[in-house]
């Protein structure tokens, strides 16, 4: 699809999200609610101590995976699929440069989500959560995360001209 | 009809998710359309190659832009009801350059990678167990960096109100600076990617008036309307429709019993800000537990969010009648104000008086229960003799509200119907 119709189409989907909802997109909150959920199932104690986790297990009258977000990210999840299964791109492969081995792909694969993991929760907040929805709204942190994405990336590409090229 | 709708109760928690559901797969669409599902087509931006994050991202955030702030000024949306994320600026440079690693190494944001491990993307599927474990290590090590994660808070703050300059005005920088960015985009990607523009670039070499270039118009027309519209945010100065006003007056759930209020407070309720509008003197010798203290003459739109629910109060009905004029002028929602004010708690809840000795069984009940009311507030029961010559009850001799939380031991009259006026 056109990237700029693409982006239209998203823009309006952000929108109608401001309107119906007041808030706007978001995916790394998802995975810190689910990740606090599984800890806390497995270790409660442990859970309930740790002042990160206790913040995403809200009060305990209700499942804290029954948030906003979490149902947010499993429609993203379900319109990819269905976006994917319509054009025909749905195919169990791994996207890379002709350069880099599976394996290294995948290695880095998981570092780059790690750092991502951290980066999102000392921002606040990741692309989506930030960069797009705050970006729209004018918000100062928003902007200033966004350049820095950018800029971190961008001075990290030669590097890793291997990966991708 | 005022949005955002959720805030403004038109639908509840529950409904809320089939909703967050129905948006997330809008947005997983278009993250899989623009081709998001693919890290190669997303790391092309760091070489320049081919720029569709930048495109694909602008292109959202413009048009969500000009959209909130011409439905924010034609007062349809009421913007301080949209969440904004707080800025803690240090922290969010910081991770904004590991995000930005994270994105170059892994080839991902957490959003697409969601859509490439949904349309069968291994390494998709890494990244995103990759970052459950980044998000585990995070929380593990949390406890002895928490100081670093909210470095130098400015609050909920826009780069409007930042740099004070006009909100409209910014919305055609942005929009400028973004079509900018596009040509600059297509410039490179035919510099460095090789790629001649085609028909759906700006740049494409036809003359005619593509569908792109329409849209590229289309905002650049709206951001030169909105550089002069003026502010999207709801002022002081509120225009009132009286007839809509003189009826939900007349409207009773406007108003709230004292024995409501009780009932409320029991029960621990806590979806409603109870305020006291006396001078702050008469609310330290006395005052309704939970109460907040805003005398009259300092209500001012930042008093709460236009979509909460308010409960007025002063000493009759009068001070509170007029806080709650003046609120629902200023486009507040759901106000209401106690009935017969604190002379009406305190002859109702705190001190009730004693049912003759010959009252039928049903209103000796109802007194058992009113007793144990006055005792969970402080109170006392009004004796007969009082009845008989009424002399106005003592001031209770409280002077600190109980706490907001109700204990469990508390007085366990079964939940007394709501009445709506009287005791």
């Amino acid at each position: 699809m056109n990237p700029y119709w693409a982006g239209f189409g998203l823009g309006l989907v952000l929108l109608s999200s401001f309107v119906i909802m007041g808030r706007g997109l978001g995916a790394s909150g998802a995975f810190t609610t689910a990740v606090a959920t599984a800890v806390h199932a497995v270790a409660p104690a442990h859970a309930s101590n740790n002042a990160f986790y206790s913040e995403y297990l809200g009060d305990g009258t209700t499942s804290p995976l029954k948030d906003w977000l979490v149902f947010e990210v499993l429609g993203v999840f379900f319109g990819g699929f269905l976006s994917g299964a319509l054009a025909n791109r749905l195919k169990l492969t791994v996207e890379k440069g002709p350069r880099v081995s599976v394996l290294v792909r995948l290695a880095l694969a998981a570092v780059g989500g790690a750092l991502m993991g951290i980066g999102a929760k000392l921002a606040l907040g990741c692309t989506s959560g930030q960069a797009l929805t705050g970006g729209s709204l004018l918000n100062v942190g928003s902007w200033a995360f966004m350049m820095c994405v950018f800029g971190g990336a961008y001075s990290l590409a030669w590097f890793l001209r291997r990966e991708w090229l | 009809m005022n949005a955002p709708f959720f805030k403004y109760g038109l639908f509840g928690d529950e409904a809320s998710l089939i909703v967050a559901f129905l948006i997330g797969i809008g947005f997983g669409f278009f993250l899989e359309r623009a081709g998001f599902g693919n890290a190669r087509l997303l790391a092309a931006q760091f070489y320049l190659r081919d720029l569709r994050v930048l495109k694909v991202m602008f292109t959202a955030i413009i048009t969500a832009m000009v959209g909130v702030y011409f439905l924010a000024r034609i007062g349809f949306l009421d913007l301080t009801l949209v969440y904004l994320t707080p800025t803690f600026l240090v922290s969010q440079i910081v991770g904004g350059l590991i995000l930005g690693a994270g994105f170059i190494i892994g080839g991902y944001c957490p959003g697409t990678s969601c859509v490439s491990a949904a349309t069968g993307r291994i390494d998709g599927m890494v990244y995103l167990a990759g970052m459950i474990g980044g998000l585990v290590g995070f929380a593990e090590v949390y406890p002895r960096i928490a100081h670093l994660v909210k470095m130098t808070p400015l609050g909920q703050v826009t780069l409007s109100k930042e740099f004070n300059i006009p909100y409209g005005l910014l919305v055609f920088a942005v929009v400028l600076m973004a079509l900018a960015a596009f040509v600059a985009a297509e410039l490179a990607e035919k510099r460095f990617g090789g790629k001649e523009p085609d028909s759906g670039a700006l740049l494409t070499p036809s003359r005619k008036l593509t569908p792109v270039r329409q849209l590229a118009l289309l905002f650049a027309g709206l951001g030169l309307v909105a550089a002069f519209a003026g502010s999207p945010y709801r002022d002081a100065f509120a225009k009132v429709d009286t007839k809509q006003l003189a009826l939900d007056a007349v409207n009773e759930s406007n108003q709230v019993s004292a024995t409501q209020l009780a009932d409320w407070l029991i029960e621990g309720r806590n979806d409603y800000l109870l305020i006291d509008v006396r001078e702050n003197t008469e609310f330290a010798q006395y005052h309704i537990p939970g109460a907040v203290n805003v005398p009259m003459a300092t209500l001012s739109l930042d008093l709460a969010r236009r979509n909460e629910r308010i409960v007025f109060y002063s000493n009759s009905d009068l001070h509170a009648a007029q806080a709650w004029l003046l609120l629902r002028s200023l486009g507040f929602q759901s106000v209401s104000v106690l009935v017969g004010g604190l002379d009406q708690w305190k002859s109702c809840v705190l001190f009730p008086p004693v049912p003759p000795a010959d009252a039928p069984p049903k209103d000796q009940i109802e007194f058992a229960k009113r007793a144990a009311i006055a005792k969970f507030f402080g109170g006392t029961v009004q004796g007969v003799q009082s009845i008989i010559s009424p002399s106005a009850p003592a001031l209770p001799k409280l002077t600190a509200p109980l706490p907001a939380v109700v204990p469990s031991d508390a007085p366990t009259a079964p939940t007394p119907k709501k009445k709506k006026e009287g005791c």
